[in-house]
């Protein structure tokens, strides 16, 4: 069970059909830059949302998955709240996550592998153990190098008590009937 | 039923009162209805407009007949002797079939005796209750008792019922005892409480006596009833549960003694269904114990308003226009991402308004309400509640972007140079034919800065309170910026109240809750006989108001004729006829009301007879007491039944409230109407000392004496009207002006140079909301062929003419004919426009690039197949919006979207792109561009100094490249189809206009009198145009300037001679050395050189006495009647009290 529903679907279906959800939600925006103004996170995004919006709009789909925007979003949902069109750019960002998982796009591998064991801890444990998530996702990388990257940010968390030692999961399955519902809601759609 | 002369026009804002002056004009009687207290509606708040940066709000009166109307600024009220004016009232019901029409109209008392208040405003001095003023969109305050537009001193002072604590203040102090509160009356409405039970018979009465009415008590119904039989009850509060004789029976007995007695049970929840059986027997309501008190006074209350309120008035109308206006968006609902209420530097387009005012709260310096502070940085943010499906708002407000432009040129002409205003939009919508060179101004002279973005919220600054926008650029940078002060460019949301009218009437509304009006039609709705005009069917500007408000008219003229409300000519004529005058001396006689004795103070009157007796030609002085009553006014009339006065003089407080009464008492004397003078005596105004008070009234009279000794008794000769319309072009507007003119029963000749009827509309399929237009060329061509008062001359040029209003002399061309002269006594120009030619983007160079119009012909006859589009460019705005053709024409971004939604619904394969500059879909097209959005049609916008790029290769379609700045990056798109918005230009020759008198503007369109104010005229009298040839407009916009154009020209068919008004220029031909400098100055182009070339004659209809002439003439010889030379330093001789 190490790949998701949304994982497994990418295989053989063609991107104009993968990505048809996403022109219909966006198709309408009217460029005026709500978005991206209001994103807490565009600083530190290489594209705005709103230019992700323009290329949908221009079916230019490579160029979105060059960028790395959509992975950033974190689901604030500002964007959705406050678009003047009504339409919800953070669930179309969230369908554009969703893309890049099941095509297992090589430039996305680090966010989607990142995204699963993420969801793996929560399924576990109920909660994220962050110690947890951070062994599996480098130990799949296979980079020695990558986790020097995060040994600055793991310190200060570490020494502000951030990061707790791994625990013996309580209530272990309990969450797998939500997960199920969740891959067969992924599967049908 | 009586059929009815006359309609009903709701709604008294700009629409409400240019439809009733035009209805009124054209013969017809009016009652003008208005909800609030006053008159104006928004513009009654709004002091200037745009594209003028001025108020011309009085160029809506008359320009016939003037004298039937009041001749001053409408803001100070409005008088016109055909409309019937209500104020505080609302229609209740409604009835019947149009011609045959039952209204009930229901006026609030508003506690002030609208005859009686002199408007001294001592009640508001002592007032003690401070309420935010609505005036002043809040800015400010005012009391309980208040005028509701300051310097509108026709109405007088009204109260506030839900401010007013009934404390009396007011009353005591009134000079005239005007004021009737309603707690006077509430000791007059008598309450029986019948309970069997003590403890609630004395709660009850305590809570009612301490409301102030007048409680009586029972123990049981017997006891009731013995009660109802003796003393007057209006109100029984009877308990359910009693022992002997219950609640119910009571209910029933007593009505058998007084039919119409209102009743409200009281009950507790076990006998719930009890009080229901007894409502069915008529009981108004019941009260549910244990009482909730401030519930059940409420029911009190509105039982006690319902029987003393006047009973409703039932009026029989023929036709009723809605013109109730619209509300406004309250950016407080909802998220509120602007901070409006929380920031306190956020204002409204309205506030803002306000506080540019000289009525305003800071006299119009620019100051922040919040601390005073100067302004120096302003912030206008548009669409807030427009285009946002968020608060279910898919459609544009129309005006904002007009209204934020004038405010940012107001602001900088208020603030100065160091002002700095910035414009954040969408797409600026100047689509009114001056409004994109007004723009451009603001941008260019005032130095507006223009954001294509929008702003997502508002923060104050944690420091100094100031707001923080932030936006994201055109360039992908995200900015943040200080503003002094934000101004909110809030949307229009359908009026309060429409909807409970639109129920009770059966009117349908669109999805957005605004008057659904019918296909091709901006003023007929879907109940025969209810007409709309101005923003209750969507927002309008004022030119669009005013032509949609005259539209309203002429269908209610039509309507009225066709049902046998004749115009009233003959009551004109049956008039009595003027007394010739012109041998009689001066014989005044001086009527003058001493308001209780208040004008005697300390024996003045004895002294101001004295100072009026000087003058031999006053006859007599009457003094008379209350002429604000009904037994007032009947004293004037006998007192003045003296056959040898020829002039009167009145002295009242508030003499313009009398102007109605006074008007039909001078017709009746046959005297003309500048033989009579009103003179505000303002007893109550402050002044130093009674001695100075004294001083002025006398001298008041005394110039409206010597104003009177020197009216001139006669009159020019009228102009007699050839009875008869030309209508030039037959296109839809043509056509529809001429059937207009023939359906109200005048003759009509309709010229068309083509060999067909039909203009535009032979090669237009349908609108873009789908409105079938050929199905309506068909009809329309079919009603004027069946219309016999309609003469139609096919393949005929209008050669030459001349002429004046009334009669016009045009020789008309046939093609195959010897051409013949036509006399006719107005003039309707119906030239249409055409489609621009252009030589941009390879036009003319490869057959895929066409223009709009070759997409609309080629797709009817199938010479372009959907199927076979890969992709499309549409480029809007080619060589419009931009020197020389500085204009939007309005038509082409909706019929772009008509064809683009075509092609991909024909072949959602197709990839459609739009380039345009600013979207013009205004009201409710709006959702279409939302719709062709969803559809997959990409819109790109362009600026005027990087536009697409076209190159065109014979072997493969056209290649365009245009800068997309989201993108960042030229974007290639190579198209089957290149599709060119060109743009529309009129087709009116010029040599046509000025032979009428007419004149073009700089765009060759006609030039109409005022764009916003008189927008279908000429300012030369009896020349109108309708359709394109005004201005760029789609099919139903140019129906209603048809329809508008035909009411103007009905009011002046309407009768046979014009009569010339009491001021009207006459030249001194002794004195007139024939400079022609006064021809030159006459802006009404009134004076020509006679064809002998001896002296110079002025048409009295065509003059609108301003004045130009006489101050423009060097000899003293152009003369302005009744604003003489002689008369005016008489008037000025009696104020500084020396002899001439």
């Amino acid at each position: 069970m190490l790949h998701s529903a949304t994982e497994r679907k990418g295989e053989g279906v063609s991107l104009e059909a993968h990505t048809a959800s996403v022109r219909q939600m966006m198709r309408a925006c009217i460029q005026c830059g709500t978005c991206s103004a209001s994103c807490p996170n565009a600083g530190a995004m290489d594209m705005t949302p709103r230019r992700i919006w323009r290329c949908v709009q221009m079916d230019s789909f490579e160029e979105i998955f060059t960028s790395q925007t959509f992975t950033l979003c974190s689901s604030c949902y500002y964007c959705s709240l406050r678009c003047p069109r009504g339409l919800q750019p953070a669930d179309a960002m969230a369908a554009l996550k969703c893309i890049a998982a099941a095509r297992q796009m090589p430039q996305h591998r680090s966010s989607t592998l990142f995204y699963r064991y993420f969801l793996r801890s929560v399924r576990r444990n109920g909660r994220v153990h962050e110690m947890e998530v951070m062994t599996g996702y480098f130990a799949h990388m296979k980079n020695p190098l990558l986790p020097l990257r995060y040994a600055s940010l793991g310190w200060k968390l570490t020494s502000k008590g951030k990061i707790s030692l791994p625990r013996p999961a309580r209530g272990k399955g309990k969450l797998d009937a939500l997960f199920a519902k969740v891959a067969q809601v992924e599967e049908e759609n | 039923m009586e059929n009815s002369n006359t309609a009903l026009v709701v709604g008294a804002g700009i629409s409400g009162i240019r439809a009733a002056l035009d209805l009124a004009e054209s013969g017809h009687r009016v009652v003008l209805v208005e909800r609030a207290p006053h008159l104006g509606g928004i513009l009654s708040q709004l002091d200037r407009q745009f594209p003028t940066n001025r108020c011309g709000m009085c160029r809506m009166l008359p320009a016939f007949e003037r004298d039937a109307a009041s001749q001053a600024c409408l803001r100070r009220g409005l008088f016109h002797e055909r409309i019937d004016i209500r104020l505080s009232t609302q229609i209740t019901a409604l009835s019947g079939a149009p011609g045959h029409m039952q209204v009930s109209l229901r006026t609030a008392p508003n506690g002030v005796d609208a005859r009686r208040c002199v408007g001294c405003g001592e009640c508001a001095e002592v007032c003690p209750v401070v309420v935010p003023d609505p005036f002043n969109a809040g800015l400010t305050t005012r009391k309980a008792i208040y005028q509701p537009v300051p310097h509108d001193r026709s109405t007088g002072y009204v109260i506030d019922v839900q401010a007013c604590t009934q404390c009396g203040v007011c009353a005591s102090v009134c000079p005239t005892q005007a004021i009737q509160l309603a707690q006077d009356g509430r000791r007059k409405f008598h309450i029986l409480v019948v309970d069997d039970e003590l403890v609630v018979r004395d709660s009850l009465k305590e809570w009612l006596l301490a409301e102030g009415y007048s409680v009586r008590m029972a123990a049981s119904g017997a006891e009731a009833l013995e009660m109802l039989s003796g003393q007057p009850v209006h109100l029984m509060l009877a308990d359910i549960k009693m022992p002997g004789m219950d609640g119910v029976e009571l209910l029933q007995r007593s009505r058998q003694i007084l039919p119409e007695l209102c009743v409200l049970m009281m009950t507790a929840y076990a006998t719930v269904e009890t009080a229901v059986e007894a409502m069915k027997m008529g009981a108004l309501d019941y009260l549910m114990k244990p009482f909730d008190t401030a519930a059940m006074m409420d029911k009190v209350a509105a039982v006690f308003q319902e029987q003393m309120a006047e009973q409703d008035e039932s009026i029989a109308v023929g036709a009723v226009i809605l013109a109730c206006g619209s509300d406004y968006f309250d950016p407080r609902r909802g998220k509120n991402p602007y901070g409006y209420g929380t920031c306190p530097h956020v204002l409204t387009q309205l506030e803002f308004e306000r506080l540019l005012s000289g009525s305003g709260p800071f006299g119009g310096a620019l100051l922040r309400p919040a601390d005073r502070r100067p302004v120096g940085k302003i912030a206008f943010l548009q669409c807030v509640g427009s285009r946002d499906l968020q608060s279910d708002a898919d459609f544009c407000s129309s005006v904002c972007c007009m209204i934020a432009i004038k405010q940012a040129r107001l602001a900088r002409e208020r603030g100065g140079a160091q002002l700095a205003a910035t414009l954040f939009h969408m797409d600026l919508r100047t689509a009114g034919l001056p409004y994109q060179r007004w723009g451009e101004a603001a941008c260019e002279q005032d130095q507006l800065r223009l954001v294509r973005g929008r702003v997502h919220s508002l923060l104050a600054d944690p420091a100094s309170g100031d707001p923080v926008l932030t936006w994201l650029g055109p360039d992908g940078q995200i900015t943040g910026e200080t503003f002094d002060l934000v101004v909110l460019a809030v949307g229009q949301r359908p009026a309060q109240g429409l909807a409970p009218l639109a129920e009770m009437t059966g009117l349908s509304l669109n999805p957005w809750g605004f008057v659904r009006t019918q296909a091709h039609s901006l003023v007929r709705t879907d109940q025969a006989g209810i007409l709309v005009a101005g923003a209750c069917a969507g927002l309008k500007d004022i030119n669009e108001s005013v032509i949609q408000a005259s539209a309203a008219a002429a269908e209610a003229g039509r309507i009225l004729h066709a049902t046998g409300g004749t115009l009233s000519v003959a009551a004109d004529a049956a008039r009595t006829p003027p007394r010739d005058l012109s041998a009689d001396p001066p014989r005044i006689a001086v009527a003058l009301c001493t308001c209780d004795g208040a004008l005697n103070a300390e024996g003045a009157a004895a002294a101001l007879e004295a100072r009026l007796n000087q003058d031999p030609c006053v006859s007599r002085i009457v003094f008379l007491n209350r002429l604000c009553t009904d037994d007032g006014w009947r004293t004037l009339v006998d007192g003045l039944n003296d056959p040898q006065a020829n002039r009167i003089l009145l002295g009242a407080c508030r003499s313009d409230a009398f102007t109605p009464r006074l008007r039909a008492l001078v017709a009746e004397n046959g005297l003309p109407s500048q033989m009579v003078e009103a003179v505000d005596l303002r007893i109550y105004d402050r002044e130093p000392s009674a001695a100075s008070r004294q001083a002025r009234v006398a001298t008041d009279l005394a110039m409206a004496v010597a104003r009177l000794k020197h009216a001139e008794p006669v009159r020019p000769p009228g102009v007699s009207v050839v009875q008869h319309a030309l209508v030039v072009g037959g296109g839809i507007a043509g056509m529809q002006a001429a059937l207009s003119i023939a359906e109200r029963g005048y003759l009509v000749t309709l010229v068309e140079k083509q060999a067909s009827l039909g203009g535009n509309l032979h090669w237009l399929r349908q609108t873009l909301d789908g409105a079938d237009l050929t199905a309506l060329l068909a009809d329309t061509i079919d009603r004027v062929a069946h219309q016999p008062l309609i003469h139609v001359h096919l393949q005929t040029e209008v050669q030459s003419a001349f002429g004046q209003v009334g009669h016009f002399y045009t020789t008309l061309a046939p093609a195959k004919a010897a051409p013949h002269i036509l006399e006719h006594g107005v003039t309707v120009l119906a030239t249409g426009c055409g489609e621009a030619s252009t030589a941009a983007y390879g036009y003319g160079t490869h057959a895929a690039v066409v223009t709009q119009k070759e997409l609309e012909v080629r797709l009817a006859d199938q010479r372009i197949d959907p199927q076979q589009l890969g992709a499309v460019v549409m480029i809007l705005c080619v060589a419009s919006r931009e020197a020389p053709r500085s204009y939007c024409s309005r038509v082409c971004c909706p019929t772009a979207l008509k064809q683009a939604l075509t092609l991909k619904r024909a072949n959602p394969a197709t990839a459609v792109y739009i380039l345009y500059r600013d979207m013009m879909t205004c009201g409710f097209s709006e959702t279409f561009f939302t719709q062709a959005r969803r559809e997959g049609i990409v819109f790109m916008p362009y600026a005027t100094d990087a536009k697409p790029r076209v190159t065109a290769d014979a072997t493969q379609g056209p290649c365009i490249r245009t800068m997309d700045s989201i993108l960042g990056a030229d974007v290639e798109i190579r198209v089957d189809l290149l599709v060119l918005a060109t743009g529309l230009v009129p087709e009116l020759p010029p040599e046509l206009a000025t032979a009428y008198g007419a004149q073009l503007d700089e765009d060759h369109f006609f030039r109409p009198a005022d764009f916003k104010w008189r927008p279908v005229e000429a300012l030369t009298a009896g020349v109108f145009a309708c359709g394109c040839a005004l201005s760029p407009r789609g099919v139903a916009e140019s129906i209603a300037t048809a329809q508008a154009a035909a009411q103007k020209a009905v009011g002046i068919l309407r009768r046979p001679t014009i009569a010339p008004d009491a001021v009207t220029a006459t030249v001194r031909r002794s004195l007139c050395s024939l400079c022609e400098r006064c021809i030159d100055a006459c802006p009404f182009g009134a004076r020509a050189l006679s064809p002998e070339q001896d002296q110079v004659l002025i048409n009295p209809a065509m003059c609108q006495g301003c004045g130009a002439c006489a101050a423009a003439c060097p000899n003293g010889a152009a003369v302005v009647s009744n604003y003489s030379a002689g008369q005016m330093l008489a008037m000025i001789a009696e104020v500084v009290k020396c002899d001439v």
